[in-house]
């Protein structure tokens, strides 16, 4: 399976106070791999690395060190985010643009023709179930409604790459389940999801691999029923594990290392 | 291109639907009525302090204009983190100032024709001859003006800590320029060495704003200023403006977006 | 709650108990005026009077068609300056002063300005000598005498400039006497303002009898205000027109009387002998005849 996304020995440096030692590790030697077609989930505890990750990934800051890539083409290149579409965890888009408005404006900036910008809109719009709001500026949206413009806004190119920070963060179930059919949607599609996230059961509902990050570090990576082997009878379990507090009612668990 | 005409449409956008061109157009042309409302001497027909004072007044207002646009737009994209869906497009942090800087020096030349067909119908109404010619460079002129100081806000609020800071301290030195420029030469022939070589230097490095304000021209009825000469200051004006925005360009190129 | 407000009520009205017992005593403290304040000098306070001067400079370069001159070319310009002002020919500058842009810049300490910013920036802004000349256009430095005597009305010259303007260019010579009177009222001691007061009743609406009171009166204040001569030469100008103007109404004794003061203290006697000569010839003349 050819690799969509590839990260080789990222090291992510941030300066820091000469109190706190001058410098901070947010990512320290990562690899890491991802298949067309897979579901992939990026997990680990608050200050783990994984936005960090993700904003190398994004472009938005430069490695260190190491390199990653997106469809063979270095991050660094504007051409590699042509075929991946974007979530973020907050919602943040024009407030005083409509949502009709702003997926224009990502449709031209992907530079899709005007024919097939309006039908895809209006695909997307219906999708998200924002019709009937399209023409309202998006600072009168609830939390809920601007999650879903982003959710539109992010499949605007038909991306084959979905890049997903904590994207049911803040949703209620019925949100939450909406992104989730989102997601196995994508995947029946041959899409590759990539996404950030707290909610473990999520992650076990619809990954085909997840990675646990924990203090700049990639402590295991495989598929699910793999990690959850041996005395773990969950996911959690073995997260809690990995990052160093033991479940109550089990021994010693070893964490399985990093790589299949 | 596309995505540099796509964020500029966005920046226009967001200017007309803000509160603060309708207000101080407004203002101008209150201010302006008012003053033609006065008599002096039992004579209405006085036309030149009328042409001046309207006159100044789109020249703050224009001011304004730009630079608080401009001032606000790198840093709001931050704040409100827009720039992050933005930029997990495929564009350049360069087509991304490119685009700003259109979008509100096209912004800005809009308002301009707005104010000057104002002007040219209170001129009209007390005198019997229109200076097309003349009318077109003051607005052409005033124009490139604006893109100079709109290309300096940009890279300021790249440099400066918060919007404020950079407005006002500009806003000092576009009025300095706009007041003393043409004298500093003078100034520096009567200094002693080192300062007048410090001052030669700033003298002939700063942007002399004050070769596009022909408002007195305009005022007085001169006529229209010789094309080789207009044309001239259009290049001088392309030269800064490509200057600061190179400045700019490099200033974000070195902004880590990511950090938290 | 009803004692607060019973407090802030009674303390009103101490307030204002207080205001009227301490108003009039702060009235006889302070010396009167005969001027009320406008609203402007109240906002601006001593400022105004820098106000009042840029828009005087603003009038002068009005009459120069937008020919500004800079802090320097000022500075070159009172060391260079050359005012001569004619009875007939009165204005912001002599109309025969040589004064231009480069003028200037040579009388400017160090060296002119030859770099090729400045050159290039003289295209911009108005760099030609120029009057306005049309009687019509006149009326464009009306504002800014006018706004420069409400900030500062005690700036003579801004009342004597507009009422030339007013008289010699646009013929609103009522406008002219309502200025002037205004000026008079707020300087009583004027005679700079006396005469162009007369200057209008003589030659703007051919009243003799009044020109003649106003002058008359305008000699008795210099006569106060420099009893043993001096420097100030403006009685000149005052003897010169009272004696036009009795020479005109034939009153031959009164216009010699003028003369003789005038040629007593002028640096030229022997045209004002010229002046004196004529008079008497055209008086023997008229017996004759």
């Amino acid at each position: 399976m050819s690799e969509i996304l590839k990260v080789e020995n990222l090291r992510v440096e941030f300066r820091v106070s000469q109190r706190e030692g001058g410098r901070r590790v947010a990512v320290d030697g990562l690899d890491l791999k991802v298949s067309a077609g897979e579901v992939f989930g990026f997990l680990g505890p608050n200050g783990a690395g994984k936005t960090t990750t993700m904003n190398v990934l994004l472009g938005f800051l430069p490695p260190t060190q190491g390199r990653a890539f997106l469809f063979g083409v270095d991050v660094r290149e504007p051409i590699a985010r042509q075929r991946i579409g974007y979530l973020p965890e907050m919602t943040y888009y024009y407030k005083f643009l409509t949502a009709e408005e702003l997926l224009r404006f990502y449709g031209r900036i992907f530079r899709l023709p005007r024919e097939q910008a309006e039908s895809r809109i209006d695909q997307l719009l219906k999708l998200v179930e924002l019709e009937e709001v399209r023409g309202r500026p998006i600072r009168t949206y609830s939390k809920g409604m601007q999650q879903r413009v982003g959710l539109a806004q992010a499949l605007i190119n038909q991306p084959d790459l979905l890049i997903l920070d904590e994207p049911t963060s803040g949703l209620d179930p019925l949100g939450r389940l909406k992104v989730r059919e989102i997601i196995q949607r994508l995947k029946n599609e041959g899409k590759t999801v990539f996404f950030s996230s707290h909610e473990l059961g999520e992650a076990e509902t619809v990954c085909d691999r997840v990675g646990i990050m924990n203090q700049g570090r990639l402590k295991a990576i495989g598929r699910i029923s793999d990690l959850v082997g041996g005395n773990q009878s969950s996911l959690e379990q073995v997260f809690l594990s990995i990052i160093g507090h033991p479940p109550g009612d089990g021994g010693q668990q070893t964490p399985q290392r990093p790589g299949n | 291109m596309h995505s540099v005409g796509a964020i500029a449409v966005v920046v226009i956008k967001e200017l007309y639907r803000r509160k603060d061109f309708y207000v101080l157009f407004v203002l101008t042309a209150l201010i302006t009525l008012l003053m033609a409302s006065m008599s002096f001497f039992n004579d209405r027909q006085v036309v030149r302090y009328l042409k001046e004072i309207c006159l100044l007044l789109i020249w703050i207002s224009s001011l304004v204009i730009a630079m608080v646009t401009s001032a606000r737009q790198i840093p709001a994209e931050r704040e409100s983190r827009t720039i992050f869906p933005l930029l997990a497009k495929p564009v350049t942090r360069g087509q991304v100032l490119l685009g700003k800087f259109f979008g509100c020096w096209a912004a800005t030349g809009l308002a301009l024709v707005v104010f000057y067909l104002f002007f040219g119908v209170i001129a009209l109404s007390r005198e019997t001859e229109w200076m097309l010619a003349g009318y077109f460079q003051a607005w052409w002129l005033h124009w490139w003006m604006l893109g100079v100081v709109i290309a300096m806000v940009l890279w300021g609020s790249l440099v400066f800590a918060a919007p404020s800071s950079n407005v006002t301290i500009l806003l000092v030195i576009v009025v300095g320029i706009l007041l003393l420029g043409r004298h500093l030469g003078k100034v520096a022939a009567r200094l002693s060495e080192p300062m007048q070589t410090i001052v030669y230097v700033v003298y002939y490095g700063m942007p002399h704003l004050e070769f596009f304000d022909v408002r007195d021209l305009l005022t007085h009825q001169w006529g229209a200023i010789p094309w080789w000469a207009c044309g001239l200051a259009t290049v001088y004006a392309l030269i800064y403006t490509a200057l600061f925005l190179t400045g700019a360009w490099w200033s974000f190129q070195r902004t880590n977006l990511g950090e938290r | 709650m009803g004692t607060a407000w019973l407090s802030m009520v009674l303390g009103g009205v101490i307030c204002f108990s207080l205001a009227t017992v301490y108003d009039p005593w702060h009235q006889n403290r302070t010396p009167t005026t005969s001027h009320d304040p406008s609203m402007m000098e109240v906002i601006l306070g001593e400022s105004r009077r820098l106000f009042a001067n840029h828009f005087y400079v603003k009038a002068d370069v009005y009459f120069h068609s937008g020919l500004y001159p800079s802090i320097f070319d000022e500075a070159a310009s009172e060391e260079d300056h050359h005012l001569e002002h004619t009875a007939a020919d009165d204005g912001l500058r002599d109309a025969r002063h040589e004064h231009d842009e480069h003028d200037a810049e040579h009388g400017f300490p160090g060296k002119a300005p030859d770099d090729w910013i400045y050159r290039f920036g003289t295209h911009f802004k108005p760099s030609r000598h120029l009057h306005l000349d049309k009687p019509s256009e006149a009326r464009e430095l009306l504002p800014w005498l006018e706004l420069a005597a409400e900030l500062d009305p005690h700036r003579i010259e801004t009342y004597t400039v507009a009422a030339y303007w007013l008289r010699s260019r646009l013929q609103k010579n009522d406008e002219a006497v309502a200025f002037l009177r205004e000026g008079w009222r707020v300087n009583p001691d004027s005679y700079e303002i006396l005469f162009e007061l007369g200057l209008v009743y003589w030659q703007g609406k051919g009243d003799a009898f009044r020109a003649r009171n106003v002058w008359e009166l305008a000699l008795r204040k210099w006569r106060l205000r420099n009893p043993t001569g001096g420097e100030d030469r403006y009685n000149e100008k005052i003897l010169l027109h009272l004696a036009k103007l009795e020479e005109e109404a034939e009153h031959w004794d009164q216009s010699l009387q003028y003369y003789q003061e005038l040629k007593a203290s002028s640096p030229h006697p022997e045209v004002i002998q010229k002046l004196i000569d004529e008079i008497q010839a055209r008086r023997q003349r008229k017996i004759l005849n």
